[in-house]
């Protein structure tokens, strides 16, 4: 069946009424619960699983998988209003979303948030239509070797989320790989760096370090401004409440970005949304015209990573209806929903089920619009938070990330380690050491480790297998152009004022 | 009323009120804790929501049974949280293989599950299939035993953490005919089918429902089965043991656990309970969609089979060249 | 261009926290030693720490350098004690609500932390700060035991 009778047929089944309401409960169940810190769309999806063992198939998995891009949408929310991160793959999108929402622009940037998702989410659907089983064979051909050379150029990006200092950024991204070797070493079983805690063995949870840096740490320095007696600018009128004409232009590359790194990124089984946002906001800030504008609160570093999050799932669909092989825990999820309905995903489904798969498509198309349609108009709602006065606002904000935290980890003991890495936060901040590196340095630490083990391992111990492959010694190269960047341009400077002086 | 007559009533009073007691039977006061030491969604998870759904539809129990979740540090947070409830006979606990593992080489984990808890039952012991990539020139495990011994270390396997079921496996075949091959470990399960489906590893062992799929669509090649018996649907499969090599006996062992120091009667409640719950046709249609197998076992029995099993993975393990703690 | 004097680099914030990481970075090659940096198979558990250990020890001595060698412009205000006080404070208080939180269970340590804090931060009339932390701790309550099924914390009291 091809593409273009495919997607009839699966318009057929999604435009069924039933099927729009799955899709429409689906998404909005995702939307909540990606505005709800501390409660993932995996942890949902298992949870409806019994209830959607006697529905049809294709009806099913419409709902489910309206959760699981639904929840991007969400997750942005409280990102911006609070910046506090609603999942981990929205983490970026409080760098410069949050700053927006204090400069007055809370609306703006929700709004250039969903559209971005929406842009990016088409995007994903419409590449997995028409490329999903080439673009699985790509997939298969990353090794370790390649992983590799992808995380080492996602940290190269450091050396562009730096601001003032590298030193002090690199030093930050040291710090986060530290971080992120914390608990068991997967091939020797080795616990490393535990302090003696057994609930470190898992290692450290994303959301506690991200919370504590990010959330605690900006109430913290708020306090310390005296800001607490000064209430947030929040627009007037429904037209400040959306991005402008202005705001949205300077998205366009943005869009685009976001879109591919995110789908491409979410193809491949090891990496995820969360990486993918930070490369597209990294890449973005690389090819702007005003760097140094990046963290202060422009459109731009909104639409990239929000984007990339939603791309990510289309990608992240691949994979799993091609080959059968999940993304994360979501994706792991919805196959084994997939299995216990009889469906069986892998090399046979697009032929066996067609119904399932065309339908899970075409439903993407329509809960993507459903979706930015439920989204715009709650925009002004959503920014009313903000004119909460603050000494409610600070409270909240400290209350979510309490629960928050609990919901996800299930223990009292990760709320002291939130409250330390709001701790840290704030001295970081004080001496002027980036918090981005941090957490990029903590996101891409494990994956980067067992990658190049890994690919020892695989090697016996030969480096030079890094370079043999094309595709990582294209990236490698690609990184340590980056990392050079900032010394070429020194050394520009220096040579252009010998020349003027001698001149 | 006299002194002797009095004593006689209150020794009677005793006496009855203690043969109450005796017979009284365990019943649930409240909500079961079912504790898991996966997130939502995570496979023991979706094991336990689908005995609680079980117990559900079919009213086994007077009282709801609910799921929580204590993900962290592999098993150490569930074991934690278990031994954390002595005495508590509303909280019960699903064990996996890692409950056993974990203790034998972490320091931090400081509960074993046969020494600290009360093992209530066992479900299911789980086989596994070792595969091949459909095009490889590889045809059954004499095959490639020889290559491996040919060029030693140059074979590669994909799998999970060093502790993990697979490697266990590995490790005895690797002693048993003196070949060695490399193990690499992948932190996710999709991660280490990728791997042999785009050639960067030449085996894995993984479950059936992962591998099914795969060879219906002739990507993968089964070249034997980790079960003492063939496995139903895989006929023509051959066992380790049909092969000549030990190893059959390292299943994925699955069941219940209770908090230590938990009353005889409650154990008693649980295992029939379970035992219920097993010959239920969801159960049975459960263990044949995922080609599980395993007689149900009650406490006794439970607890024999696990000290045992502990102990096999313990010398495993030690001869393997970890560092085993307990 | 004159260097900083010495004293008062040696009180700087960058020269502080070159040492802490260069503690960290020989902390971290200390603590891995131990365990294998390779091993017969690959890099073993020690190989990655080691080399960003290493890292850190380099660059963390690079910025001690850089602060004593360098003149530094912008020395970065001083601080003022009674604002960042009023932070740390925060921060003590919040820790502490979350150390009570076990023993007294989310509702008493977060609206005992909430009242606390809006009274004395945000100097608010008593009334406001109570109606404030119950508000809070209310909304919780409802949305995320109650609506969700996620339990908080429950304290000795069993709430």
């Amino acid at each position: 069946m091809d593409v273009l009778s495919g997607l009839a047929h699966g318009f057929s089944v999604a435009l069924q009424l039933n099927n729009l309401g799955w899709c429409f409960l689906g998404c909005f169940l995702g939307t909540v619960v990606g505005i709800l810190p501390g409660l993932g769309p995996a942890a949902t999806i298992a949870m409806l699983i019994p209830l959607t063992l006697k529905m049809d198939p294709a009806s099913g998995i419409i709902m489910l998988a309206g959760i699981y891009y639904g929840a991007k949408y969400g997750g942005s929310t409280t990102s911006i209003l609070l910046n506090i991160p609603g999942e981990s793959s929205s983490v970026a999108t409080c760098i410069d979303g949050y700053q927006m929402a204090r400069k007055g622009r809370a609306g703006a940037a929700l709004g250039i948030a969903a559209i971005a998702s929406f842009i990016a989410g088409t995007f994903g659907v419409v590449a997995l239509s028409l490329m999903a089983p080439p673009v699985a064979a790509f997939a298969l051909s990353f090794n370790s070797q390649e992983y590799f050379a992808l995380m080492v150029l996602g940290l190269a990006l450091v050396v562009l989320l730096s601001g003032e200092s590298l030193l002090k950024g690199l030093l930050a991204l040291l710090v986060g790989l530290w971080l992120a070797s914390i608990g068991t070493d997967l091939f020797s079983a080795q616990a490393r760096f535990i302090f003696g805690q057994s609930e470190l063995l898992g290692g450290l949870d994303f959301t506690v370090v991200a919370i504590g840096v990010f959330a605690i740490a900006e109430v913290m320095a708020s306090i310390e401004d005296g800001e607490e007696s000064q209430i947030l600018p929040v627009p007037k009128g429904i037209l400040n409440l959306l991005p402008n004409w202005q705001e949205l232009k300077a998205c366009r590359f943005a869009f685009f970005n976001g879109s591919v790194v995110g789908f491409i990124l979410g193809v491949l089984p090891g990496a995820g949304a969360t990486i993918a946002s930070f490369v597209s906001y990294g890449l973005e800030k690389a090819v702007s015209r005003h760097p140094e504008k990046f963290g202060t609160g422009v459109p731009e570093g909104v639409a990239a990573p929000e984007g990339a999050n939603n791309a990510d799932t289309g990608g992240a669909l691949v994979p799993l209806l091609t080959l059968g092989i999940p993304n994360g825990a979501s994706t792991a999820i919805m196959l084994s929903a997939l299995v216990l309905w009889g469906v069986r995903p892998g090399p046979m489904m697009i032929q066996e089920s067609p119904t399932v798969f065309w339908g899970l498509v075409a439903s993407m198309y329509i809960g993507n619009a459903m979706l930015i349609i439920l989204n715009l108009p709650l925009v002004p709602l959503f920014a009313q938070i903000l004119r909460l006065p603050v000494h409610m606002l600070f409270p909240l904000i400290f209350g979510v990330s309490m629960v928050g935290v609990y919901a996800a980890t299930g223990n009292v003991f990760n709320l002291g380690l939130l409250s330390l890495f709001g701790l840290l936060g704030f001295v970081m901040r004080k001496l002027k050491f980036p918090a981005t590196p941090l957490l990029l340095g903590f996101v891409l630490g494990d994956s980067m480790e067992q990658a190049l083990r890994q690919s020892l391992m695989m090697s016996q111990g030969d480096p030079l297998t890094f370079v043999e492959r094309p595709m990582s010694a294209i990236m490698l190269a690609l990184a340590v152009i980056i990392l050079i960047s900032p010394l070429l341009g020194r050394l520009n400077r220096a040579r252009l004022r010998a020349i003027t002086e001698n001149g | 009323m006299s002194k002797r007559t009095l004593l006689a009533a209150m020794f009677a009073a005793i006496g009855a009120f203690a043969a109450t007691t005796a017979q009284a039977e365990f019943k649930p006061s409240g909500p079961i804790d079912f504790v898991v030491h996966g997130g939502p969604g995570s496979g023991n998870d979706v094991t336990a929501r689908t005995l609680a759904t079980i117990i559900e539809a079919e009213k086994l129990a007077p009282v709801r049974v609910q799921v929580v979740n204590k993900p962290g540090g592999g098993s150490t947070s569930a074991a934690n949280y278990i031994y954390s409830k002595k005495g508590d006979n509303q909280v019960i606990g699903l064990y996996t293989n890692i409950w056993l593992t974990d203790p034998l080489v972490q320091e931090a984990a400081t509960h074993r599950l046969v020494t600290d808890m009360t093992p209530i039952a066992r479900l299911t012991m789980e086989p596994a299939l070792i595969v091949v990539r459909a095009d490889s020139p590889i045809k059954s495990m004499q095959d490639f035993i020889k290559m491996a011994k040919e060029k030693p270390g140059q074979m590669k396997e994909s799998g999970g953490s060093i502790t993990s079921r697979e490697n266990v496996v590995r490790q005895i075949i690797q002693k048993a005919t003196g070949a060695h091959w490399a193990f690499i470990s992948f932190p996710s399960g999709g991660r280490r089918l990728a791997a042999l489906l785009g050639g960067h590893v030449d085996m894995m062992i993984l479950e059936p429902s992962e591998a099914s799929e795969q060879v219906r669509g002739g990507k993968l090649r089964i070249i034997a089965s980790v079960s003492e018996k063939r496995l139903p649907g895989f006929g023509d499969v051959p066992t380790l043991k049909d092969s000549g090599l030990p190893g059959d006996d390292v299943v994925q062992a699955r069941g219940v656990v209770g908090t230590p120091g938990m009353s005889a009667d409650a154990v008693a409640y649980y295992t029939d309970l379970l035992r219920r719950t097993t010959q239920t046709k969801e159960w049975k249609k459960y263990l044949d969609e995922n080609s599980f197998g395993g007689d149900f076992l009650g406490p006794k029995e439970t607890k024999e089979f696990l000290t045992t099993y502990e102990g096999k993975i313990r010398n495993t393990l030690k001869e393997a060249g970890l560092k085993v703690v307990r | 261009m004159e260097a900083l004097p010495i004293k008062n680099a040696l009180r700087s914030g960058d020269f502080i926290s070159g040492v802490v990481l260069t503690a960290l970075g020989i902390f971290i090659i200390v603590e891995s030693s131990g365990w294998g940096y390779s091993s017969p198979d690959g890099p073993g558990p020690a190989f990655f720490p080691f080399w960003y250990g290493v890292g850190m020890i380099v660059l963390s001595l690079a910025l001690i350098g850089s602060t004593l060698l360098r003149p530094t412009f912008n020395a970065g205000k001083p601080i003022d004690w009674p604002m960042t006080g009023r932070a740390l404070g925060t921060w003590a208080a919040f820790a502490l609500s979350i150390a009570l939180m076990a023993p007294l269970g989310f509702i008493i340590s977060f609206t005992l932390f909430t009242f606390l804090f809006v009274l004395i931060i945000f100097r608010q009339p008593v009334l406001t700060a109570a109606l404030t932390a119950m508000f809070c701790t209310l909304g919780f309550e409802i949305i995320f035991p109650w609506a969700l099924g996620l339990q908080l914390p429950v304290g000795i009291f069993g709430f």
